[in-house]
């Protein structure tokens, strides 16, 4: 039989921590109802500038544009690959971390050549993960520099980012960027996705829900088609990453609340059951000592 | 009472305005546009500036920082990083923001960082203007 006093420290430790848990499943699920609205608030703009972007494409004279410059002279080996991966910044999350860094892994290694890759993580659980692995075996660089918080996201830093990854495009620094991140199909279902950023294809962007777009023969472009998707595709890349921050932000957010939400299911049954034990170990010891009591009494009547 | 078209105008955080309009007048990058039904199809980018649009025979007016437009005969949709009404502008955020910039500006930074602060400078007089124009 368990020693009481056993018994009764292990009860006291539980409940301290399923204090700290409660608490962090009330925390995130009231910043979860902040990013949710967020999210809210931003899908018709994400929505809306897929598929508009994808109808004026549509409508646009093939241009010779920079950014859908394919660099099909740059053999598959020494393409320089630059992913945008997007993690949480604390961990006690479930496997929100873990699907994504595993998928990460996945891309990483499907890339012919790992040495020419190169990534950009948001987040410090996956900065930290990557920045080890490279020490260990030297594979795919990361940006230390690269240093932006998944928290609250804002405009500010998705433009930040899109700019220092369209200028590393530019400079021939990477020839193609791809972005990590979560998303989310239900509020219980999250999946890790990738989306093409650099070189602009006009395949990759996905269907959008509403297909009402209306065809036209062919749109003018003023002052002209080049100048206006020199700044159309940054806005464009700036609008996707701002979307895939937010809503990578608002599955932390949902995967952090579940997950201690049954942290605290789970303290709360151990701390039945080990109550339990302990009723039985006090019961059997005031038992015992009635039995001593008793037998000492006999012992001095005879 | 002239014909109207559909106009939506979407912001990074909220869907602006979504509606009909008679009248649309954005500035575009070379210029202001007006757009009224049947407009031919055209697409543009919208720098940070002002925008008005009637309906029901008013005028509306807003500040828009960044964005674009696509117009069809029959539509048109702004997407832009964020639109606000007049009455809506923090005068004293933005008026601190104008400060920040300024003083960013004076101190001359790298090439990309007064761009950046350029920008930011833009948008803050913009929406100081168009506070002070239509919201007394």
């Amino acid at each position: 039989m368990a020693n009481i006093r056993e018994i009764r420290e292990r009860i006291a430790s539980i409940q301290q921590i399923l204090k700290i848990t409660n608490a962090m499943y009330l925390i995130s699920s009231s910043k979860l109802k902040k990013a949710r609205k967020s999210l809210d608030d931003t899908t018709p703009y994400f929505e809306k500038l897929q598929s508009t972007i994808e109808s004026i494409l549509e409508h646009t004279p093939h241009t010779r544009q920079f950014y859908f410059d394919k660099r099909q002279g740059i053999s598959d080996d020494k393409r320089k690959k630059g992913y945008i991966v997007i993690t949480a910044d604390k961990g006690l999350c479930g496997s929100y971390n873990h699907n994504i860094l595993r998928y990460t892994e996945q891309k990483l290694s499907e890339a012919k050549y790992i040495d020419n890759c190169y990534l950009f993580v948001m987040g410090h659980v996956g900065r930290m993960y990557f920045q080890n692995r490279m020490k260990r075996d030297k594979m795919a660089y990361v940006d230390g520099e690269f240093l932006y918080t998944t928290q609250n996201p804002t405009l500010y830093r998705a433009r930040e980012i899109a700019e220092l990854v369209l200028e590393k495009f530019e400079k021939k620094e990477l020839d193609e960027v791809y972005l990590i991140y979560t998303q989310m199909i239900n509020s219980s279902q999250f999946e890790p996705k990738t989306v093409q950023l650099l070189p602009f294809s006009r395949r990759h962007l996905g269907k959008s829900p509403d297909g009402t777009m209306k065809k036209l023969p062919k749109a003018s472009f003023v002052p002209s088609p080049e100048e206006v998707m020199a700044y159309l595709i940054p806005n464009f890349a700036k609008g996707i990453i701002y979307g895939a921050m937010v809503e990578a932000f608002c599955c932390e957010q949902q995967a952090r609340m579940t997950a201690m939400d049954s942290a605290t299911k789970s303290a709360k049954d151990i701390i039945k059951e080990l109550s339990l034990l302990y009723n039985r170990a006090r019961q059997a010891s005031i038992t015992q000592e009635i039995t001593e009591v008793c037998g000492g009494a006999e012992s001095i009547n005879n | 009472m002239s014909k109207t078209f559909h106009l939506e105008i979407i912001a990074t955080d909220r869907v602006f305005y979504s509606g009909d309009c008679e009248h649309l007048v954005i500035t575009a990058i070379d210029g202001l546009i007006g757009i009224m039904y049947g407009h031919e199809p055209l697409v543009t980018s919208l720098p940070t500036g002002e925008l008005k649009y009637m309906t029901d025979g008013q005028w509306h007016y807003a500040a828009i920082s960044e964005g674009f437009i696509q117009v069809m005969p029959e539509s048109s949709i702004i997407l832009a990083d964020s639109c606000e009404l007049p009455e809506e502008i923090d005068i004293k955020r933005a008026e601190e923001a104008r400060i920040r910039a300024e003083e960013k500006l004076k101190q001359k930074q790298s090439i990309m960082e007064y761009y950046h602060t350029q920008t930011a400078l833009n948008r803050a007089m913009n929406r100081l203007k168009i506070s002070q124009k239509h919201f007394k």
